[in-house]
């Protein structure tokens, strides 16, 4: 093998490795299947939850969640608890908030969640959430 | 004298359409629609996130929660006002009889919450009488005070009062007939049964204490007493349907229910109890119903719904009197039984299209005196009905206005015991045979909420 394919080589590793950093870093990033997870999200979140933006209903609408700073979406009455979070919905943190009660996560949050304990749909739903923005 | 139920003996009726009239008239009220975009925007959800077909009664779990919280749930986004009207056209195909299409109800509905506590859901309908006029009622009550996060150890419940006019309409699940207004139409049927003669149903007012623990466990005690005919007269009720002077009248309700968000089921158990005077200043007699219910909802993702419900009410009577019959030596027995069950089966596809089968079975004691011709009381009839919704759904054009067309129709198997000559007249005297197959009906109707 040549030098100047070894590095071209070492170069694209380089490379991928350079965006898979980023990738993970993202708040976008998750590696779940996101047309699983709209069923996920259908069956677990629709009642109340819409994806549309500015729907809210019994909590508020989770267009644009990932990235987002907590208690932030327009026009939605949160509750002190989630007002002084001070946290970014990044896919991490909807990881470590969705696998819990709700009210364990967040005391003193309006959400009445009892978390959800499957890993596959996890990753599903966050990487669907993600898609919507 | 004689009491209610004596009086249910049936008797032969001079003018049959009557009768195709009686039978039919519960099983109209039962595939009325019911929807009250007043919730949907209180809350900001969608119908069909209540309603499997996006269009009352059949609740999801999520629509049992949002009445057993007293209607109070909001997006909390300011006030919106309680109320939505409901308007449906109707065109009645009987067997036998003459067909009419026409408005046939206008409804106002006061419905939604007032405060964090208080909510509520009242229905004042205006049917049409098929000459030309409408008819007012106040049709179903249910105002709730409810205390939402109820510490109880580690769990949470709600704690509420209900005050209804109607036993078993308040009922999260919403499978007994006072909620479906599904009972089997009969000569002779169950207290519970919104469709038997005398009914308690909107003719009564009662308060129940009601808990829901842990989002499972539901609990229910109460008591009911008659309104006095004349208020029964001021609510659109005419006074021959009065349900009697009530006393000792308890209620209760007890349910196990589990929401495994794509699978839903409840079991739970029914009782309601009373001594009656009808007429008010007759004799006393004991009625006593007890029941149990079984319902199952595979939810999945909403894309395909399917619900299926048991009801099964079963009524001990213990009677004011024992009158005698024709023949000589015939006597009504003292104690007897009623039996009601219905069987609800349906299928809603992307909350839009459903089809809804329902086998209801009323079936009594023996009785030769009370229940005449035949000495029996038992009706058997099936609905079967198709739907669409092509609203109410989170990507519909609107969340403030709803539409629902549906087509039933009514088979009747039984009736007054027989499943032919269910008058039990002579033909050889000329008189018009009328088979069970004779009330059957074919209905369309297209319901307009806002």
């Amino acid at each position: 093998m040549s030098n100047s394919v070894l590095r071209r080589r070492l170069g694209r590793m380089v490379m991928a490795g350079v965006f898979s950093s980023w990738v993970l870093a993202s708040p976008f990033a998750h590696a779940g299947d996101a047309s699983a997870g709209s069923d996920v999200f259908k069956s677990e979140c629709a009642e109340c939850h819409s994806v549309k933006e500015g729907r809210n209903k019994k909590g508020p609408s989770l267009f644009g969640i990932v990235g987002r700073a907590a208690g932030t979406a327009p026009d939605y009455a949160y509750s002190d608890a989630l007002k002084q979070a001070h946290w970014n919905w990044t896919a991490d943190k909807l990881h470590w908030y969705l696998s819990q009660p709700a009210k364990q996560a967040n005391p003193g949050t309006k959400m009445k969640y009892d978390g959800l304990s499957d890993s596959k749909q996890l990753e599903d739903l966050i990487t669907y959430l993600s898609t919507v923005h | 004298m004689s009491s209610a139920l004596n009086r249910r003996a049936p008797r032969r009726p001079r003018n049959p359409s009557w009768w195709y009239g009686l039978a039919a008239l519960p099983l109209f009220a039962s595939h009325t629609a019911q929807a009250v975009p007043a919730y949907a925007r209180q809350t900001g959800n969608a119908c069909a996130d209540c309603h499997a077909g996006a269009y009352g009664p059949a609740l999801t779990p999520y629509g049992m929660r949002f009445k057993a919280n007293g209607y109070t749930d909001t997006d909390g986004n300011g006030f919106k006002i309680p109320a939505a009207m409901q308007i449906t056209g109707m065109r009645y195909v009987p067997k036998q009889g003459q067909s009419t299409t026409d408005l046939s109800e206008a409804d106002l509905y006061l419905a939604g919450r007032v405060t964090d506590q208080i909510g509520g859901y009242v229905k004042v309908q205006s049917l049409n009488n098929g000459s030309g006029k409408f008819s007012t009622q106040l049709n179903d009550m249910d105002l709730r005070f409810a205390v939402k996060d109820v510490k109880l150890g580690e769990q949470s419940a709600t704690i509420g009062v209900t005050v209804n006019n109607n036993p078993g309409f308040a009922d999260p699940v919403g499978d007994l007939p006072g909620a479906t207004a599904n009972g089997p139409p009969t000569v002779s049927g169950t207290l519970l049964n919104p469709s038997s003669s005398n009914t308690l149903a909107h003719r009564v007012i009662g308060a129940s204490v009601y808990a829901l623990y842990n989002e499972n466990w539901y609990g229910e005690l109460g008591t009911y007493n008659a309104l006095p005919t004349s208020m029964q007269d001021h609510l659109g009720y005419g006074i021959s349907g009065d349900p009697g002077k009530l006393s000792d009248t308890g209620y209760a309700r007890f349910m196990y229910m589990r929401d495994f968000k794509r699978q839903f089921f409840s079991v739970g158990a029914v009782a309601l109890t009373t001594r009656r005077q009808l007429p008010r200043i007759g004799p006393t007699e004991q009625l006593t119903d007890l029941g149990y219910d079984f319902t199952y909802q595979f939810l999945g993702t909403k894309e395909n719904i399917l619900q299926l419900a048991y009801v099964n009410i079963l009524e001990r009577r213990r009677y004011a009197t024992t009158p005698t019959g024709v023949l000589p030596g015939q006597l009504a027995l003292t104690n007897g039984a009623v039996h009601d069950q219905t069987l609800t089966l349906s299928y809603t596809f992307k909350q839009s299209y459903g089809v809804v089968l329902a086998h209801l079975v009323s079936t009594g004691t023996h009785d030769v005196v009370r229940f005449q011709p035949y000495g029996e009381p038992d009706t058997s009839s099936n609905t079967f009905t198709v739907f669409w919704t092509p609203f109410g759904k989170d990507d519909s054009l609107t969340a403030m206005a709803n539409l629902k067309l549906a087509a039933t129709w009514f088979r009747f198997n039984k009736f007054n015991g027989s499943s032919t000559n269910i008058f039990g007249v002579d033909p050889a005297s000329g008189a018009v045979v009328t088979d069970a197959k004779d009330l059957d009906a074919f209905l369309v109707s297209a319901s307009v909420a806002f």
